[in-house]
């Protein structure tokens, strides 16, 4: 055990100061301390994606960072992804569900997050480009076709004008 | 009572059905993208502990001491238990066959690598981690059993010293006169081959919270179990508990396939609540724990086997012996799936007679579990195979071979050689639809052209069936007694109308809570929006099993509509009280119970719940005010196991086949699937868009299983797998696209006529990949015979063939 140290970061909009351990993970920190739920734990050496959130509007792994690196820093969770008034689905959310992108919905917090990065960078994906983004994501229940289409469905309602309501800097 | 069922969609009340057979959205699924569900690490008890497992690092060794007294002197540490306490408290689980059961935590000895050996509870994971590396343990070494080879041999190393092997069954099936149709065949055909051992790997791995009363002596398990009820069962017998002083309560948990929530971890955090006096104890498993112990490692097999041919491509007899090491003991019921094959052991063809050959053995290995399949898909790997060397032994396309032997559509219901009954199927128009989405004529073109560049492009074609809907008589051969696997629901319509599904399950990743809304839904004539689906534990379900061996569906189909056939019956006997008419008179649709041809006589179903629970003056003397029913349905007509296995067992046969063209890299062995083909066949499709997600699901594993996944063991027993950077599990680059045939043959003998379909594609997919890739070699003279057909493997085969 070591001393403590203080972790104030901004998670989906909300600001949150507390007292860690340093070797304390970022995901842990997220489930645990913040008790924001929605960022699952696969496997917890950086292969499968499933805690994807987005640090400083970057994808990141949650397992591989521990929670005083982020300090200072802006979050951006599954749980934030909802209109917060409405609590309507966020058009990302809504295109898996339309398309039945997930099955167990495990790994599927990941898979938005992930997707999120991807359309706000490039709202129009080639399959090759989606596929890329993806790589770094595992589901074991799919085979992944559904989610692709997920993928697509969502792209063209952006194209369309849905806002996806994220700036890099959010 | 007997319960009219409907046996197709359009038997279902009302005129048209609005839901059932429709691509419907799943009900689950806004929570889940939400991130709101609450999966097992989401659940925090008051004041509760962490447990962290010591495993061990030897295949095979005595423990000859511990010192856990710095682990305890921890500050933050809660309890600690090793073998000791578990030798008290705890009985080695039941087994199938009996006697080859451990105890949770090793006890005197460890049988294979990763085995909990101490566990500690603390007030966080962390605490307890860094309590586990004060424990100290003494072990001496001991000779290990590392395959199924060396296991078997006299004199091997014996993992359960109290029996006289190693061996857990040994036993040989003769069905029909296999002998007479070997010395009549015009060919023989025989091939050994390797299955490596794969695995279930879903997202989530396991989790538990477990809390003893200490007070009443009875025990709550929260956790992500696939069967809470089987669970609940089996801690009662190894914790020393009545049965009905456990109570599981499942959880939705990230997808199964099989083995999800093995005995052990539940048993250890049960085990430090006691010890704790009555904490609650969480057991979060980790990703390198599941690999290299979890539930769900499968199939770990040598086969040797034969086909009996005659000239003209007909096939007549089948023989397979199998070698199936089932790892250290038979913990996990893993030795089941030898037995599942037996339901469709000649697979779509018409073969006479076939005698199973098996020696199921204990090595130190991690003991295997169910997987997806549970059995078949090796063995439809073998009999495939075999298909297709019979065809180049004849000089016949493989198309063509099946096509000669397939059971044809006139001759269903067809009972097999080896018992079970096939309830319907159109093979051949399956296989059509099949070449005809491939442009099979048009692949071979292109497989001669490239043949000519020298490029190894290779053509598989299988049809296979799926049994569905699992029956506990389909296991008799190693010792589980049983016929009938009970399904229950109940269906309530409040004092406003509205209505509830209770289930003995959670969500698990199928759909199966939509699809009792769909049907609740169209039967009652009311919006699907309006209906809830509840999750009931182990203490208050309805008989259950829950998803396993696909037949959740069907059986769930069968217990919703024989509760709203129930409530029907009711209300139609009330209504019929209060509009003065016979109950034969009314129809229930649309959401009201109505005179049938007598517009506006009607009374909404609201109004008829209201009344019978609001109004008891008004109803039928002595009927209850209860509208509400349970159900529990089991498929029908089972059958009690003859002395060589022959039962009525599966209750549905799916069919597919699935063709598939591969292009392998003669300079790395990479294997690219070109081109995916599905037809399928598992009766009617009750939400289409459910169903073809497990079909793409089952394809995406039976990938893996063919040309990546493989849990690599050293000689001498030490995993080499211990996280996804060795066990690969396919990403969205390795799936390919597949275009897919939907044939509907609606099952005879199931409610609306679905078949189990969860398993569908893993059955066909990893022999088609085999197959293809060894259309590919053909040309060089060498063939894959041992799975996955990864890179090295097949790089290793080039090399032979220069």
């Amino acid at each position: 055990m070591t001393t403590k140290q203080t972790v104030k970061v901004t998670v989906n909009g909300i600001a949150y100061e507390r007292q860690v351990e340093p070797r304390l993970t970022l995901v842990d920190f997220l489930r645990h301390e913040l008790h924001l739920g929605g960022t699952h734990v696969g496997c917890e050496h950086g292969v499968c994606g499933t805690c994807n959130i987005l640090v400083d509007g970057k994808a990141v792994r949650s397992c591989l960072m521990l929670a005083v690196q982020v300090d200072g820093e802006s979050l951006t969770t599954v749980e934030g992804l909802r209109n917060r008034d409405t609590g309507d689905l966020h058009p990302i959310q809504q295109a898996f569900v339309d398309e039945h992108g997930l099955q167990c919905g495990f790994c599927t917090p990941g898979f938005l997050m992930t997707t999120l990065e991807l359309l706000r960078d490039n709202p129009n994906p080639s399959e090759a480009d989606i596929k890329d983004a993806l790589g770094g994501n595992l589901c074991r229940c799919t085979g992944y076709e559904a989610i692709m289409k997920s993928v697509r469905l969502a792209a063209k309602r952006v194209q369309e004008g849905q806002d996806i309501g994220l700036t890099h800097t959010d | 009572m007997s319960i009219e069922i409907p046996g197709l969609p359009e038997d279902m009340p009302g005129a048209e059905l609005k839901y059932v057979g429709k691509d419907v959205k799943r009900i689950e699924d806004p929570g889940l993208v939400a991130g709101t569900v609450e999966f097992i690490d989401n659940l925090d008890l008051p004041n509760m502990a962490h447990c962290a497992m010591l495993r061990s690092p030897h295949p095979h060794a005595r423990i000859t001491g511990y010192d856990t007294s710095a682990a305890e002197a921890l500050p933050g540490v809660v309890a600690v238990i090793t073998g000791e306490d578990v030798k008290r408290w705890a009985n080695p689980v039941t087994t199938a066959p009996e006697g080859w059961g451990s105890y949770c935590l090793a006890v005197d000895k460890v049988r294979f690598v990763g085995e909990p050996v101490v566990a500690v509870a603390a007030e966080s994971r962390y605490i307890a981690e860094d309590a586990l590396e004060l424990v100290n343990v003494e072990y001496e070494l001991l000779p290990v059993a590392a395959t199924a080879e060396e296991a078997i041999k006299e004199g091997a190393p014996r993992l359960f010293e109290e029996n006289e092997s190693n061996v857990i069954l040994s036993k040989t099936y003769d069905w029909g006169d296999v002998d007479q149709v070997f010395a009549d065949a015009d060919h023989v055909v025989s091939e050994t081959f390797f299955w490596n051992r794969v695995g279930a790997n879903p997202m989530e791995t396991f989790g538990c919270v477990s809390t003893w009363d200490t007070v009443n002596n009875s025990l709550t398990i929260h956790g992500s179990f696939q069967t809470p009820g089987f669970m609940a069962l089996g801690r009662a017998f190894s914790l020393n508990l009545p049965t009905n002083k456990v109570k599981v309560v499942s959880h939705p948990h990230g997808g199964s396939f099989g083995g999800k929530g093995g005995p052990r971890g539940s048993e250890i955090s049960s085990l430090l609540s006691r010890k704790a006096g009555g904490r609650a104890v969480k057991y979060i498993e980790d990703r390198v724990e599941y690999l290299l112990a979890g539930a769900g490692q499968s199939w770990d097999r040598y086969y040797d086997a034969s086909l009996a041919l005659k000239a003209d491509g007909t096939v007549t007899g089948f023989k397979v012996k199998l070698l199936d090491d089932q790892g250290a003991g038979a913990e996990g019921y893993g030795t089941i799936s030898i037995a599942k094959p037996i339901a469709a052991f000649t697979g779509c063809y018409r073969i006479e007679a076939a005698r199973y050959d098996l020696n199921v053995v204990a090595t130190n290995r991690a003991p295997t579990y169910p997987y997806r399949g549970y059995g078949p898909p090796p063995h439809n790997y073998v009999l495939e195979s075999l298909m297709d060397i019979a065809a180049q032994k004849l000089g016949l396309d493989v198309a063509e071979i099946r096509r000669r032997n397939y059971i044809p559509p006139e001759a269903f219901p067809y009972t097999i050689p080896s018992g079970n009954e096939y309830d319907s199927g159109q093979y051949e128009v399956t296989l059509d639809a099949a070449l005809e989405l491939a442009d099979y004529e048009a692949l071979r073109e292109e497989q001669a052209r490239a043949r000519e560049e020298g490029r190894l492009l290779g053509i598989g074609v299988c049809s296979v069936v799926e049994p569905g809907v699992f029956d506990w008589n389909a296991y008799t051969t190693v010792g589980i007694q049983g016929v009938g696997v009970p399904e229950g629901a109940k269906v309530s319509v409040d004092i406003m109308g509205q209505i509830t599904v209770t289930v003995g399950f959670s969500l698990e990743g199928q759909g199966q809570y939509t699809l009792a809304a769909q049907l609740v839904a169209d039967f009652f004539g009311v919006d699907m929006a309006g209906v809830r689906v509840a999750y009931a534990a182990t203490d208050v379900a309805p008989p259950h099993f829950g998803p396993g061996g696909s037949r959740l569906g069907v059986s769930i189909t069968g217990a919703v509509l024989g509760a709203c056939r129930k409530i029907e019956e009711k209300f139609k006997l009330v209504t019929a009280r209060l509009m003065q008419c016979e109950p034969a008179a009314l129809e229930l649709a649309d959401g009201f119970v109505r005179i049938k041809g007598v517009p506006g006589a009607e009374m909404h179903i609201a109004q008829v719940a209201g009344t019978m629970l609001a109004r008891s003056d008004l109803l039928p003397p002595g009927m209850e005010q209860s509208p509400e029913a349970t159900y529990v349905w089991t498929a029908p007509g089972r059958t009690e196991p003859d002395e060589q296995g022959r039962c009525k067992s599966y209750l549905t046969a799916a069919n597919a086949c699935h063709v598939v063209m591969v292009e392998i890299d003669p300079g790395t062995g990479r294997t690219d699937i070109l081109k995916y083909c599905v037809a399928d066949d598992c009766g009617t499709r009750l939400n289409p868009a459910t169903v073809e997600g497990q079909l793409m699901g089952g394809i995406a594993q039976g990938i893996g299983a063919a040309l990546f996944e493989e849990y690599v063991y050293t000689d001498d027993g030490q995993p080499k797998v211990s996280t996804f950077a060795e066990y690969l599990v396919p990403t969205i680059h390795e799936v390919p696209k597949t275009d897919k045939a939907v044939i509907v043959t609606p099952s005879p003998f199931t409610p609306l006529g679905a078949k189990g379909c969860g398993e569908g594609a893993i059955h066909t997919t990893p022999a088609v990949i085999m197959c293809a890739i060894n259309d590919a070699l053909l040309p060089l003279g060498v063939q894959a015979r041992a799975t996955p057909a990864s890179p090295n493997r097949v790089w290793d085969l080039l090399q032979q063939a220069k």
